[in-house]
């Protein structure tokens, strides 16, 4: 009986996802069976360490964990915000907790001023240049304009030993509505690459292999070398390239890499190089990895169709699994429409906002 | 009927992704028109065929288990062979610049 209270998911899949979701929404979820098959089952040291991230950053959320740890129970409190420092848990870098940040802050009842301590580089997370030159233009879009992300220390990992600082001063009732039909040029490319604790060489290696790949594209590129030293460089040696395709109208696509053992810095360079061009051809108004952020900001805006155009590539497992998580939550669909245009394969996706209103907004 | 059960159905991709019972990697399959085997297609077929499909299954799962585990922020590419073949020319995107790639080609 109580259980058809909660919104049900089963499996680790998505996780900050439906956490971000049932806050946002007020709905408790419950989330099962995660990894019940594994050899080690149950939440993982970072799932863990975001929860209590979101204990922090919300007032009256209710966790429970069970025993074995597959299956957790969240009732979602209003969102807070305030000053906090957050040591990151787990193998995860600091983008891993900061990105879910980016859907909650603007909706708080006070500014959020996070400072996030651990790696601020992976493989396979956001980092800093992504969230600070991929994400939060995003956010600027829809009307979050004051946000920033100060890089106060870089830590590569293994060890780590970053500091970022998260702070987000915008408190806005809900996100504009979304138009974005037209797909603006691009007119030009940056890009940062940066090392710690190793020879500012690298750096310059990677910019030349990048630019080798991209001069071919004809547009300005202007690749900032970013080199740390000392103090502030962390407790590993590390580099790593991130770049972003601009157009006038402040969409951006982006993509990055960081080096591993044995990487060459120009390989690295012409790879991150390569994956622009892809996104670039995969994307449209915003990239693969903005898409979650858009959708869930069109999702949660005001009862109004917003509108934005996508990409049929865009349409993947992600973002499948993304819109059907965004139904069980709110209840609302996405609809997908061809554009007029024959020569495009692009789709527009159509979305009515649910009518969210920042209940723990102040008002003034 | 024959001719109609070899053309592959069209899917539409608005309804398959809220088909709750169909997996998001079938959604994806159905649509591009992948999947035009059933079951009973597939088992009709030789010992190979049905060892080729699994074998993708398998493998698909594993990406997808991997996938899921680690919510991977960055999204999936081809491998760099992959993408400088790909990309040994820019003309498919050049349209998403600005002015540059076309007025070198007038020049």
């Amino acid at each position: 009986m109580s259980s058809s209270r909660f919104v049900v998911f089963q499996g680790a899949r998505n996780f900050r996802l439906r956490v971000i979701l049932s806050t946002l929404s007020g709905r408790p979820i419950k989330i099962e069976k995660i990894r019940s098959d594994d050899m080690n089952p149950g939440l993982r040291d970072h799932e863990v360490s975001f929860l209590r991230l979101i204990e922090a950053v919300t007032n009256g959320s209710i966790i429970e964990i069970s025993y074995t740890g597959t299956t957790v129970i969240f009732k979602p409190g209003i969102i807070t915000g305030g000053t906090y420092t957050h040591n990151c848990a787990g193998a995860k870098p600091v983008g891993y907790f900061v990105e879910p940040m980016l859907y909650l802050a603007p909706f708080s009842k006070k500014k959020f001023s996070i400072l996030f301590r651990g790696i601020t580089a992976s493989h396979s997370d956001a980092g800093i240049e992504a969230i600070k030159w991929g994400l939060m233009p995003i956010m600027e879009k829809f009307g979050v304009r004051e946000c920033a992300l100060h890089t106060l220390k870089r830590g590569s990992p293994p060890l780590g030993g970053g500091e970022v600082h998260l702070i987000v001063d915008s408190l806005i009732a809900q996100p504009i509505t979304m138009h974005a039909l037209e797909i603006p040029p691009i007119s030009s490319i940056r890009g940062v690459a940066y090392s710690t604790r190793v020879s500012p060489s690298m750096v310059n290696r990677m910019i030349d292999g990048a630019k080798e790949v991209l001069k071919r594209v004809g547009c300005e590129v202007n690749i900032t070398a970013d080199v740390w030293r000392g103090e502030n460089s962390g407790k590993s040696p590390g580099w790593g390239l991130t770049l972003v395709a601009e157009n006038k109208s402040g969409w951006r696509y982006f993509t990055e890499n960081i080096g591993g053992a044995g990487d060459i810095p120009e390989d690295v360079g012409r790879e991150v190089a390569y994956e622009l061009l892809e996104e670039i051809s995969k994307s449209g108004v915003v990239g693969r990895t903005q898409l979650p952020l858009a959708i869930v900001y069109m999702v949660i805006g005001k009862e109004d169709i917003g509108r934005l155009r996508i990409n049929q590539d865009q349409i993947d497992e992600k973002f499948i699994w993304l819109l059907r998580d965004i139904k069980k939550i709110f209840d609302t669909e996405v609809f997908l429409k061809p554009v007029d245009d024959i020569s495009s394969r692009d789709l527009i996706a159509t979305i009515k906002g649910v009518g969210f209103t920042n209940t723990s907004k102040k008002i003034a | 009927l024959n001719g109609r059960s070899r053309r592959p159905k069209k899917w539409d991709i608005g309804k398959l992704i809220y088909m709750d019972n169909i997996d998001p990697s079938d959604c994806i399959k159905r649509w591009k028109g992948e999947d035009s085997h059933d079951e009973n297609e597939l088992s009709d077929e030789d010992a190979e065929g049905e060892d080729f499909f699994k074998k993708k299954d398998e493998a698909d799962f594993k990406l997808d288990k991997f996938d899921s585990d680690l919510e991977k922020f960055k999204p999936h590419f081809e491998t760099i062979k992959q993408l400088i073949t790909k990309w040994s020319t820019v003309d498919t995107i050049k349209d998403r610049f600005v002015g540059t790639p076309i007025a070198r080609s007038g020049d």
